[in-house]
């Protein structure tokens, strides 16, 4: 554990993640000499940013409040210990449904939450960029979806994206660069689910390989994906984006919790405060990326507030921290006659995006997919006895038809509103930060989507003979939305290159731009907006604009 | 480190590696030729037993392979040791008929490589109701990772190349050599194409699953089906090719080649597995199968005797029509 307590990316050296024991040569830029562009963040958002921006040549220096773990080493067939992976500071959560916030929706490391996380590898529904004036909700984004979908292929050959032949739902897309994994045990019973309901089903795209490359094997199926993969087959971005960050001359500084952005007698960002080490320090940039997801990116750029900014950076709309949305997470489950063995693979192989497509019989706006399942015992454990209050031998009759158990769970969205939101609270942490307060409420929307999955999962459940089958309505995951991008100054807090309105050389790069949040997981069009905010970085240089 | 410049620069080298065996092979093949009315026994016998040794190549490659994955699928169902039983006689017969110069086919032999030959037939029947009763319908994900299709077809070319070989036993005393009504030489020449296409077909699915990571991967599936055009090309076009007779020649011996650095690469990609070959336990079932590439090298070996039958047939063609007087304009080594 020792990553917990001292840096290693330090010396001129950082982490070889790929190999035991090895190191990589890493630049090191001086505090006191502005580099070009801070990034506050390593995950989905800031490493691929961090690595694009290198490459061309810009002095990049990537903060992350986490360690820097080698999976080869570090990382235990243990659910409990790796919760070390997840972001379990002090938060206050409240509102009608106050979250919960650890595993499915935070992330503590240099690679962020794409650290643990399930590797689910989606594109946005093209409509969704325009959902406002297309589907009657929400608000639409100031990005064409075509010019996305150029992103979600640069991304899915980046990450080389394991995936099906032939995708079932929405506009042709390329094929991708690897083929699918095998599905397993239980992503058969979601296939049979969804040949009994008559609807199409798929493999998931996943960002684990189905064939070496380079240095990483091929996925094992060893199904501690979301434990943190411990092989390297995961296509995170701690073993892509910062190591081809770090070769492109970023200089990651891993433990490093940044507190404050300063912002100088302009108005303009001028650096970062940051503690690492044991003592706070100072980062000179002429430009200030803030990828901290949708919790830390707003409670980073509130506590930055200055006499210039009396209200937090970047919040003259009064929008930041604002229309925080989750993804509703909710599941069916039940227990099948044979065999199923869930735990093997990565937990979603099979999905069916049908509802995300599809806009007739229903009585609610935006979509859901839904995936199979597949949780370790100690995670069902969980489930049983946070759902059902089970305890001891009743506990334990449950856990033996672990084996035998299938579930199906949803990736649903939810609207924005703007009563949801991130605000300071008034305790502080081991910083010495204010904590972020989370309120979140549910609508009537959202709970009218979950209510349609859960009958339609349920009716597929029971089509294939599933028994004891029971609800699991409450359960959230992925978060989004606290400084939406949009068209104008009021209605936003950046536009669509992910640049701060009031504040010019501040950008925002990660799931906290997202207008809306759609009902797949956020980790591709993250990355694919990180990519194209890379690349309106170097056009805008271009031409002098930055 | 296995980065896409160093697998394309190991491609190249193999590839180029392997052209200059084939080529100083080819150079080095000597042949006398003769003046005689009938079919030289020894030269019928000979390509008999070189049919065999191809049997029972493949009867190795399956009997190896079978075991590991009917061992990975924990031999569930009885029927699963059968292709182990029929290609390990397959084998034993291949032995003896490398070890026989009799000009006559051996009732024993024909036997096993019938039984090897039926096993595998109904093996790729069990094979696809496997698949026909997986859920979701059939596609990819089932061609992909349920029983493979092909994979049996191995065993019934394992009995057919045997098969053949007896065949040609029995006909070595003849005028005109006849196996099934056609000339020898183009009977085993086409059975070869063929066999060499379908084996191609099962590495293109599996390459293809395997995304074609390591440019590697595309040689068995360009070159063998080269192989078995030229072949078949050769079969068809009568004697009056030399030119054609010494590329097929040519590219069977790459393939033959070819079959053997199969191995050698999937026992490289094996290293590239989680904990290579440390955890062979695992990965001789999870990574690249060791034993499938040298399929490739017994039909192109059974190419090669079918062109010595092909040859023979040509030096009779003077004698047999008095039609055939010109020179070659160029030949390849």
């Amino acid at each position: 554990m020792d990553a917990l307590e001292t840096p290693r990316g330090r010396h001129g050296r950082a982490p070889d993640v790929l190999r035991p024991g090895a190191w990589l040569p890493m630049r090191e830029y001086p505090q006191n000499e502005p580099v070009d562009f801070v990034i506050v963040g390593t995950g989905a958002g800031g490493a691929p940013l961090a690595c694009k921006l290198a490459r061309a040549g810009f002095s990049v220096v990537a903060f992350d409040a986490g360690a820097w773990w080698r999976p080869l080493e570090d990382f235990a067939s243990d659910e409990a210990h790796q919760a070390k992976l997840y972001w379990l500071d002090e938060r206050l959560c409240d509102g009608d449904n106050p979250l919960k916030l650890g595993s499915n929706n935070s992330g503590k490391a240099v690679g962020g939450s794409t650290v643990h996380f399930s590797m689910v590898s989606l594109r946005f529904r093209p409509e969704w960029f325009k959902s406002r004036s297309l589907l009657g909700y929400g608000v639409d984004w100031p990005l064409d979806w075509r010019e996305m979908w150029r992103y979600y292929r640069e991304m899915e050959q980046a990450l080389k994206i394991s995936g099906p032949v032939t995708y079932p739902w929405g506009p042709k897309r390329p094929r991708y660069p690897y083929r699918q994994h095998e599905v397993n045990g239980a992503g058969l019973a979601l296939a049979r689910a969804c040949d009994a309901l008559g609807v199409d089903w798929s493999p998931t795209p996943l960002a684990t390989l189905s064939a070496p490359r380079g240095d990483a094997p091929p996925c094992v199926y060893r199904g501690f994906c979301v434990s943190g993969c411990s092989t390297n087959a995961k296509q995170s971005a701690l073993t892509t984006w910062i190591p081809w960050a770090v070769r492109a001359g970023a200089e990651i500084r891993d433990l490093a919790m940044v507190g404050r952005v300063e912002t100088g007698g302009d108005g303009l960002a001028s650096g970062v405060h940051y503690f690492r080490e044991g003592r706070w320090q100072f980062q000179r940039a002429r430009h200030v990326v803030v990828a901290g997801y949708a919790i830390e990116t707003p409670r980073l750029l509130l506590n930055s507030a200055s006499a210039r900014h009396p209200d937090g950076l970047a919040n003259r709309s009064g929008l930041l921290g604002r229309n925080l949305m989750v993804q509703t997470n909710n599941a069916v489950w039940g227990h099948l006659e044979e065999e199923v063995r869930w735990y093997k693979g990565p937990p979603s192989l099979a999905l069916c995006e049908h509802w995300n497509y599809e806009d007739r019989g229903k009585d609610f706006f935006g979509g859901y997919c839904f995936m199979s399942q597949g949780p370790l015992p100690a995670a069902w454990v969980a489930t049983q006895t946070g759902n059902h209050g089970l305890w001891g031998q009743a506990l334990v009759d449950e856990m033996r038809h672990y084996n035998h158990q299938v579930g199906l769970k949803i990736v649903g969205e939810t609207l924005p509103q703007e009563r949801n939101r991130v605000t300071l609270a008034d305790e502080h942490d081991q910083y010495g930060l204010p904590v972020a307060r989370v309120t979140w409420s549910m609508g009537d929307n959202d709970r009218r989507l979950v209510a349609h999955a859960l009958d339609f999962m349920g009716r597929g459940l029971d089509a294939i003979g599933a028994r004891d089958i029971w609800s699991e309505a409450e359960n959230t995951c992925h978060l989004g939305g606290t400084a939406r991008m949009g068209f104008d100054a009021d209605s936003s807090v950046v536009d669509a290159d992910c640049r701060s309105w009031d504040v010019r050389n501040l950008w925002v790069c990660d799931g906290s731009v997202f207008p809306t949040v759609g009902g797949v997981n956020p980790s591709l069009t993250i990355q694919a907006i990180a990519c194209r905010t890379a690349d309106r970085i170097v056009a805008l240089a271009a031409r002098g604009d930055l | 480190m296995a980065t896409p410049h160093t697998l394309r620069l190991v491609t190249l080298g193999a590839t180029a590696l392997m052209g200059a065996v084939a080529w100083t092979w080819q150079a080095r093949e000597t042949r006398a030729p003769r003046r005689r009315l009938r079919p030289d026994t020894d030269v019928l016998v000979e390509a008999a037993r070189t049919l065999n040794r191809s049997a029972g190549l493949l009867a190795l490659a399956v009997a190896a392979d079978s075991a590991l994955e009917h061992a990975r699928g924990d031999f569930h169902n009885r029927a699963m040791y059968t292709p182990l039983a029929t290609s390990l006689l397959s084998l034993l017969a291949s032995g003896h008929g490398h070890r026989d110069d009799a000009a006559a086919a051996h009732r024993l032999r024909d036997g096993c490589y019938l039984a090897a030959g039926l096993t595998g037939l109904v093996g790729s029947g069990f094979h696809l109701y496997n698949v026909s009763k997986r859920p979701g319908g059939f596609g990819w994900t089932h061609l992909f990772y349920a029983a493979p299709l092909g994979a049996p077809a191995a065993l019934v070319l394992s009995g057919l190349l045997g098969y053949y070989g007896e065949r040609v036993r029995d006909a070595a005393g003849d005028r005109v050599p006849r196996v099934f009504g056609l000339p020898a030489g183009q009977a085993v020449a086409l059975m070869c194409a063929a066999g060499l296409l379908g084996t191609t077909a099962e590495a293109g699915l599996l390459h293809f699953r395997g995304a074609f990571q390591n440019p590697a991967m595309y040689l068995p599936v360009t070159a063998p089906p080269v192989s078995a055009a030229l072949l078949a090309g050769t079969a068809l076009a009568g004697p009056h090719r030399p030119g054609l007779r010494a590329l097929s020649r040519l590219w069977l011996r790459f393939t033959t080649l070819l079959g053997l650095a199969g191995s050698a690469f999937h026992a490289y990609g094996i290293t590239r597995s989680h904990g290579g070959w440390s955890n062979w336990r695992q990965n001789l079932h999870a990574g690249p199968p060791l034993p499938a590439p040298p399929s490739f090298t017994g039909l192109a070996l059974a190419g090669l005797a079918a062109h010595a039958l092909l040859d023979e047939e040509r030096h009779l063609t003077p004698f047999h029509a008095r039609l055939w007087r010109r020179r070659p304009a160029w030949r390849l080594p």
